[in-house]
């Protein structure tokens, strides 16, 4: 058997070993309760927001109305009485007429209470024998390709805002488009039907299912039907594709974690198999699962499996980093402290960008945006692929890498502080005889995480009013890149007395800068070209028009990290680093009043 | 049980967090999360009501207007941000193509007051955002045309939904999504983390093998859990009440932050107890965290079912519409809390019986 199978068998075995022999029997009771509770829940509905409102009606055939909606408390009482009741009330219904309390919570009411009439209306009109008087529209909506592509949105240009009155007129060839029937082709039962269905059934719950179903409602509408076409409702998916993956992981982690305690993880340590493959046959087991519980979510949820494709990189990102957070983290209080921190900003990043799938290109930076487009059957091409998944599988390469290389006796059971942890693993990656071209790779090798930075601020940013999003985009942009060029010269020098010197200095930044502009070179050429012919890609990679101005800037960076550090010391990091941000945002200034003006 | 013994415990726990500094990710998680709650308003309220997306987009869009003359021409021509241009059906559709037009209305020769309904066909543009903001106007236009139609075909209706005018509500479109669904998962947030810690503080006591070293002071083992247990619920009033503050300062004003407060801790109070039982039990967090884990979602879900539970009574304290039944709950939930209470100070002695014994 190869070793990485072997070490894969030995970790499963162990941790069925691990276990209480309760474990089997409490977990699948626990999968019956749920299934019980959900069912139970289902019946009797969510009572999160019950009772918020309080209404008074004279009509009891209104109070029955309203008394449907659990959000309503009613109080039914005559007219005279509920007006001088009106200051205790949120919302009086008298005489056909709503009046709300001029707070917040009464507009809120008011708003709750169209919602409840409409629904009432429907009810009603929907029972009528002659339903094309009570629905005389039905609209069909027909859903036209656009010609012009993501690229004039993310430009800042709006769509059909004409200032002229004139009609417009189109540029390209005319195709004759048939004019569509008078007749609505469907019998009217068939329409009320699902006018009922649609009733009925829960609106806000029916959206998120209705997805993956094709919708209950046919072509045709009513104006009151006519709900906008957003991707949200795919998006609230995302979670559920998220959450087992991340729960996954966590039992990595903590198998890591496992080895370090009493200094279990000798034995692995002193087996003859390279520690890279050690950690993929550890690693292993909980791949398969988590893939294997993907497919089981994909096939029972009847989505198209091309999804699984976007998650394998979602999947190697969490568990490289579960690697790594189970690698440094002291107790198991610091695990959980990490992982739950890690998780959210991981979610995060998944999850804003797509919250703008079909709106803006900058929701592929997430790789969820694909698996709302796979949801709602939009082809993924494989630019947009390589585009939303690659930083993913560099940054999981890298930080697999990481661990590979730090999987020794010194790291596993050292008990230092964080960053004393995170500066020994960064000094891994280099090396006494060659330090120069080692920080050169590990300048390179640390753009994905600049890049992934870099976009995290990015999904942050983009909303805000346009003067704030562009400089913040700008001192985050500057600051991130500033960072990730002084870890390796700070690393190198606090490794040996030999390498701090002002001598080492010119030469580490040469090297620094050429690995650095090498890295985001190679990386932009082969994805990001979406993003970086928007005004935000000009603020972000403004550094890349000719080679030599940037490598200066580069090299000056580095150069004034670098004489702080070796003027000041430690202490002299951080006010090395704001200067360096400081002159690269200045630079970064000038270049885009270049660009722009 | 000696309380000194049980402070000496907490406080011991508490260094702890303190000097491993890495309780500062969940304070500026906390941070994150409420600098960044302008996005989650934008972003997260309208994947709550999509509708509210109109509102953030200020601007006038060209409508095509193709097929037969009708009302609801001039309906359109008088909607404010809507500009309507009548053309040729063909030439209309290329220009929404090229993005000239942002929709295109077809209306068939269809006799408004016959017995067939008017089908309209409505162009957009597939994926879209402007579709999603348009449809939003174009339907307050539909409504008001359906309206028309209705009136000239009134007397085949038989029977009329009583009247009610309701007049547009004004700035209400976060209320509910903010204190109906934001808040209470906010508040309730603390409670898992507590809930977490205490698992981490009894599973490491096991897996460091630091047991015997605990038992061989004078504290007992159900001082020291109950010591582990006040270290994790002395967080929670705390953080909860930064999300309060947080919550505050970002303009969401909350009615009656004691008693939100007190409901926390009790529900949390529920859930770390929960968590000490199962990891007791379990003695490894990989187990334990599982069964835990998989037990706060039976648990959220049955809560969550039942009207008038904690965290509808949150949503109603934070809205000011609670009334004094709350009070009735809290007293339950902390009975629910005593038992649990009871349960775990029996099972440690047990455990410690046996550790001595065995």
């Amino acid at each position: 058997m190869h070793p990485v199978l072997t070490i894969a068998k030995f970790e499963l075995l162990r941790s069925a070993s691990q276990m209480r022999r309760d474990l089997v029997p409490v977990a699948v009771g626990l999968f019956v309760l749920l299934l019980l509770v959900t069912g139970f829940a289902a019946q009797s509905g969510m009572h999160l927001s019950d009772g918020l409102y309080t209404v008074g009606v004279d009509d009891p055939a209104f109070a029955s109305v309203l008394a449907n909606d659990p959000r309503f408390v009613v109080y039914q009482a005559d007219a005279s009485l509920l007006a001088r009741e009106r200051g205790t009330l949120d919302l009086v219904v008298v005489g056909g007429q709503a009046r709300a309390a001029s707070t917040p919570r009464g507009q809120a009411a008011q708003k709750a209470l169209r919602q409840v009439y409409d629904g009432y209306v429907a009810s009603v009109y929907s029972a009528e024998p002659d339903l094309f008087a009570a629905y005389p529209l039905w609209i069909d909506t027909e859903e036209v390709k656009s010609e012009v592509d993501f690229s004039a949105t993310a430009s800042g240009q709006q769509v059909g805002l004409r200032p002229d009155t004139s009609s417009p007129t189109p540029e390209g060839t005319v195709e004759p488009v048939s004019e569509p029937p008078a007749g609505i082709g469907v019998t009217a039962e068939e329409l009320r039907r699902e006018l009922v269905q649609d009733a009925t059934s829960d609106d806000r719950l029916n959206r998120y299912t209705d997805v993956l179903q094709g919708g209950t409602m046919g072509e045709f509408r009513t104006p009151a039907q006519l709900s906008p076409p957003l991707p949200f409702d795919s998006i609230v998916l995302i979670f559920v594709f998220i959450f087992p993956l991340y729960f996954t992981s966590q039992f990595f982690m903590m198998s890591i974690m496992n080895e370090r305690i009493d200094r279990r993880g000798e034995a692995l340590l002193a087996s003859p198999v390279h520690p890279a493959l050690v950690l993929l046959g550890k690693g292993l087991p909980y791949l398969v699962g988590m893939l294997f519980v993907s497919t089981v979510l994909l096939v029972v949820l009847g989505a198209p499996l091309v999804i699984l494709a976007v998650l394998v990189p979602v999947i190697l990102f969490f568990l490289a980093a579960a690697l790594l957070i189970g690698m440094t983290a002291r107790s198991f209080k610091e695990l959980s402290f990490v992982s739950i921190f890690f998780s959210t900003v991981a979610t995060c990043y998944l999850f804003f960008p797509s919250v703008f799938a079909n709106v803006h290109v900058i929701a592929l930076v997430s790789p969820m945006t694909l698996v709302v487009y796979a949801l709602q059957g939009t082809p993924i091409t494989l630019s947009d692929y390589l585009y939303s998944t690659v930083l993913f599988y560099l940054v999981a390469g890298v930080l697999f890498y990481a661990g590979a290389r730090n999987f020794t006796e010194e790291r596993l059971f050292s008990q230092s502080r964080p960053l004393t942890r995170i500066r020994e693993f960064i000094s891994s990656a280099l090396s006494d005889q060659h330090p120069y071209a080692s920080l050169f790779l590990l300048s390179a090798l640390l753009i994905p995480f600049v890049f992934m930075a870099q976009m995290m601020a990015l999904t942050l940013f983009f909303n805000l009013p346009m003067p704030w999003s562009i400089l913040l985009l700008l001192v985050s942009a500057a600051f991130v890149e500033e960072l990730a060029k002084s870890l390796g010269l700070y690393a190198l020098f606090a490794r040996s007395e030999r390498f701090r010197s002002w001598r080492v200095l010119v030469p580490a930044g040469v090297a620094v800068a050429l690995g650095f502009l090498a890295g985001e070179k190679l990386l932009l050429f082969a994805t990001l070209a979406q993003i970086t012919e928007s005004v935000f890609g000009t603020v972000l990679f403004t550094s890349l028009q000719a080679l030599w101005m940037p490598f200066l800037l580069h090299l000056g960076g580095v150069l004034i990290v670098g004489a702080a550090v070796l003027a000041g010391g430690r202490r002299g990091y951080v006010p090395g680093l704001v200067l360096a941000t400081t002159v690269h945002v200045l630079y970064n200034l000038a270049v885009l009043q270049g660009v722009i003006g | 049980m000696n309380l000194r013994h049980v402070g000496l415990i907490a406080k011991k726990e508490l260094r702890g967090l303190s000097q491993e500094r890495t309780i500062l990710l969940a304070v500026l998680l906390q941070v994150f999360i409420a600098v960044f709650s302008s996005f989650l308003m934008v972003g997260l309220a309208s994947l709550y009501d999509p509708s509210t997306l109109s509102r953030s987009v200020s601007a006038e869009y060209a409508v095509g207007y193709a097929g037969n003359e009708s009302p609801l021409y001039d309906r359109l021509e008088a909607a404010p941000g809507l500009r309507v241009h009548r053309m040729d059906l063909s030439v209309a559709v290329q220009a929404l193509r090229e993005r000239k037009l942002s929709a295109v209305v077809y209306v068939p020769d269809t006799s408004p007051s016959g017995t067939e309904p008017v089908k309209l066909t409505l162009y957009t543009l597939q994926n879209d955002i402007t579709a999603s903001v348009l449809n939003v106007r174009l339907k307050g236009v539909f409504e008001a045309y359906e309206a028309d139609l209705r009136g000239l075909r009134t007397d085949r209706i038989e029977e009329r939904p009583l009247p009610l005018r309701v007049p547009t509500p004004r700035g209400a479109e976060f209320y509910e999504f903010v204190y109906g669904l934001l808040v209470p998962l906010l508040v309730l947030m603390p409670a898992i983390i507590a809930a977490a810690l205490i698992i981490d503080l009894i599973t490491e006591e096991y897996q460091q093998r630091t047991l015997e070293t605990l038992l061989a002071t004078p504290v007992t083992f159900p001082e020291a859990l109950w010591g582990k247990i006040a270290a994790c619920l002395v967080l929670v009033p705390l953080q909860a009440g930064a999300w309060l503050v947080l919550l505050g300062l970002n303009g969401i004003r909350v009615a009656a932050p004691v008693e939100i407060v007190l409901h926390a801790t009790a529900a949390s109070a529920v859930l770390v107890l929960l968590g000490a039982l199962v990891s007791l039990h379990y003695r490894e967090r990989t187990s334990a965290q599982f069964v835990f884990s998989t037990g706060l979602v039976v648990v959220m879900l049955l809560a969550l079912a039942v009207p008038a539970n904690p965290l509808n009574l949150i949503a109603r304290l934070s809205v000011g519409s609670a009334g004094p039944n709350h009070w009735t709950v809290l007293i339950l939930v902390t009975g629910v809390t005593v038992l649990f209470a009871w349960v775990a100070t029996r099972y440690a002695r047990t455990v410690e019986r046996a550790f001595l014994e065995g």
